[in-house]
């Protein structure tokens, strides 16, 4: 008895468009086929607009809002602040929904999912058209599908939906006969293909390749030694040959934290500093107790910003190991006060963003510490308790130290043009008006 | 030695997806000490509302409503509402609505052959929806969680 052998997967790669664009359009019909663009924290510059902002200035993405506020008053182009928090929630749910349609999914980014699908072009086109239907129903964020047999070909259909409206946000690269995908990937250049960055694309064009197609029929195994195994796999994949496979296994609990910010001004003396990391300590040991882990590692970095005149940049690094591994908010908050002393070598320097990071985390239950060596703190329950103050009034409802402030300080981040932060917050809920 | 490995792996077999938390049931039975419960193998959690109330959490969503046009149907200023977009708005049920570029909450129906946005209260116009006036469903109110009101010396009469 002979066993049919299954069709191989398909890899399907889902993207959001525009994703911070369409998320703002989400709970605000004002900006629905208007101009949309988003900046990033600080309002510091443009992160991203989407394709009505492109059409009227093509060069909009990293431009600086002081720049371009006038312009866009004037052509009626729609800013807003980076709403992480609306877009955090939403992209949850966008991956969720997307879940359902295959056992194998790898999140890959904050607005793009990988899918393994069985089947053929014909089958799988109208599954690509019934993901995007019922992710716009459910979320209101359109989405496109990209399917090919490799994750490398999966980003050149994901360019041709991009390119050619005619696909309705749906194509499997497979449709094309043999002639009509050579053509396809005769048009590409070398660097428009996944995983290939702009420097390889000058080197490869010293070796006489050019194209993506140039790059499809060059000696594999020849490549592998002028640059490295990911140039060998990028040939075999666009060849069909599978050889990144999608990242299915749940994530382990992260093994490291971070909590950064840029400030809304510079900082340049300590005990605003002091204040800073405290705040930072409390948020990032917030996540630790989340995640269920405790830390062995804290350690802080602080910089200065990139175009600041007049002062010298500096940046600093320090780490302090902690005596037991805690995730005791106290305790961690002590440890940034520790290194403090040493951000400020001499005077004049002007951070303009901080970053607390726990590193050597392991299971919160594993660890079984004498109560000799306790910290002091230790055992309290300060944690949980702070946890569900907060769960219950917000973040700034209450802290230890310097953190404990009611109103925010001056230096957070700047966000004059935010949006409601519908999903996650219950003083900002989207108001109908009945 | 490369494809030898993307052999190997395609022979093997696939894992099953492991991207759903594993809940375990709480079990009561595990406490070896004093006397054995009576509700042993009977409790598997206390009841949950938020699972009664919302049908699919990723399609679900929590408005507030602002103004008195519903207090027929039970909505009044500042309750909250449950607002699903996994659900098909048919004439009859309550839907959030975008009408000129603004939200509001009604009752959609369809009343010959237009479709109207109906309020449920008689101090407030309806909307019926006119050739040019442009209007989406944004999703259909599934739950109205209302605080009862306060009231002293009110005597309920026949």
């Amino acid at each position: 008895m002979t066993v049919p052998t299954p069709a191989p997967d398909q890899i399907a790669l889902v993207d959001c468009v525009s994703f911070y664009a369409n998320a703002e359009r989400v709970f605000d019909p004002t900006l629905h086929n208007r101009p949309t663009l988003v900046l990033s924290n600080n309002d510091g510059c443009v992160v991203a607009a989407c394709p009505l902002v492109k059409a009227l200035d093509p060069d909009i993405m990293g431009k600086p809002w002081f720049k371009i506020r006038g312009w866009c008053q004037a052509k009626g182009v729609e800013a807003r602040s980076s709403n992480y928090e609306l877009y955090g929630s939403l992209s949850a749910r966008v991956a969720t929904i997307l879940g359902r349609f295959s056992a194998w999914q790898e999140v890959y980014s904050i607005d793009e999912s990988w899918l393994k699908l069985r089947g053929t072009p014909e089958e799988l086109e109208p599954l690509g058209q019934e993901i995007r239907r019922t992710v716009l129903q459910l979320t209101g964020i359109p989405v496109r599908v990209a399917i090919a047999p490799t994750k490398t070909l999966a980003k050149v259909a994901a360019l041709g939906i991009k390119k050619n409206p005619a696909f309705d946000g749906v194509l499997d690269l497979r449709r094309f006969p043999e002639e009509q995908l050579d053509r396809i990937l005769d048009s590409l250049h070398v660097t428009d293909l996944w995983g290939v960055a702009g420097r390889n694309g000058k080197r490869l064009a010293a070796l006489g390749i050019h194209t993506a197609r140039e790059l499809r029929d060059a000696d594999a195994k020849w490549l592998r030694k002028r640059f490295s195994v990911v140039m060998e796999r990028t040939v075999l994949e666009l060849r069909g040959q599978k050889c990144i496979e999608l990242e299915t296994q749940p994530r382990a609990a992260k093994d490291q934290l971070i909590y950064s910010r840029s400030f809304s001004r510079k900082i340049t003396d300590s005990d605003e500093m002091h204040q800073v990391l405290s705040i930072y300590a409390q948020r990032v040991s917030a996540r630790l107790r989340a995640q269920g882990s405790v830390a062995g590692v804290l350690s802080v970095w602080v910089s200065t910003g990139w175009a600041d005149e007049g002062s010298v940049p500096h940046s600093a690094h320090k780490a302090v190991p902690l005596p037991v591994p805690t995730d005791d908010p106290i305790t961690l908050t002590k440890a940034c006060s520790a290194i403090l002393a040493e951000l400020f070598p001499a005077a004049g320097i002007r951070y303009a963003r901080a970053g607390v990071v726990l590193t050597d985390l392991r299971r919160a239950d594993g660890v079984q510490a004498l109560p000799l060596f306790q910290p002091e703190f230790e055992g309290r329950g300060i944690g949980k308790v702070l946890d569900d103050i907060t769960r219950k009034l917000g973040p700034q409802a209450v802290g230890v130290g310097l953190g404990g402030m009611k109103t925010p300080p001056e230096w957070e981040m700047k966000r004059a043009m935010l949006s409601k932060r519908c999903t996650t917050h219950w003083d900002e809920l989207p108001v109908a008006v009945a | 030695m490369f494809e030898k490995e993307v052999d190997m792996q395609a022979s093997q077999p696939e894992p099953l997806a492991l991207n759903e938390p594993l809940i375990l049931p709480f079990a009561p039975e595990a406490v070896a000490c004093g006397f054995p419960s009576p509700a042993e193998g009977y409790w598997s959690g206390d009841l949950d509302l938020v699972q009664h109330l919302v049908r699919d959490p990723s399609s679900t969503y929590i408005w507030r409503a602002a103004g008195h046009s519903m207090t027929g149907a039970g909505i009044n200023d500042g309750d909250l509402l449950l607002v699903d977009r996994g659900i098909d708005p048919v004439p009859g049920k309550i839907v959030i609505a975008v009408v000129d570029g603004e939200y509001t909450v009604k009752r959609l129906d369809v009343i010959r052959g237009r479709t109207v946005l109906l309020a449920e209260n008689l101090d407030y116009a309806d909307i019926v929806l006119q050739e040019h006036t442009e209007m989406s469903v944004w999703g259909v109110v599934t739950w109205i969680l209302s605080p009862p009101k306060i009231k002293r010396g009110v005597r309920p009469r026949r």
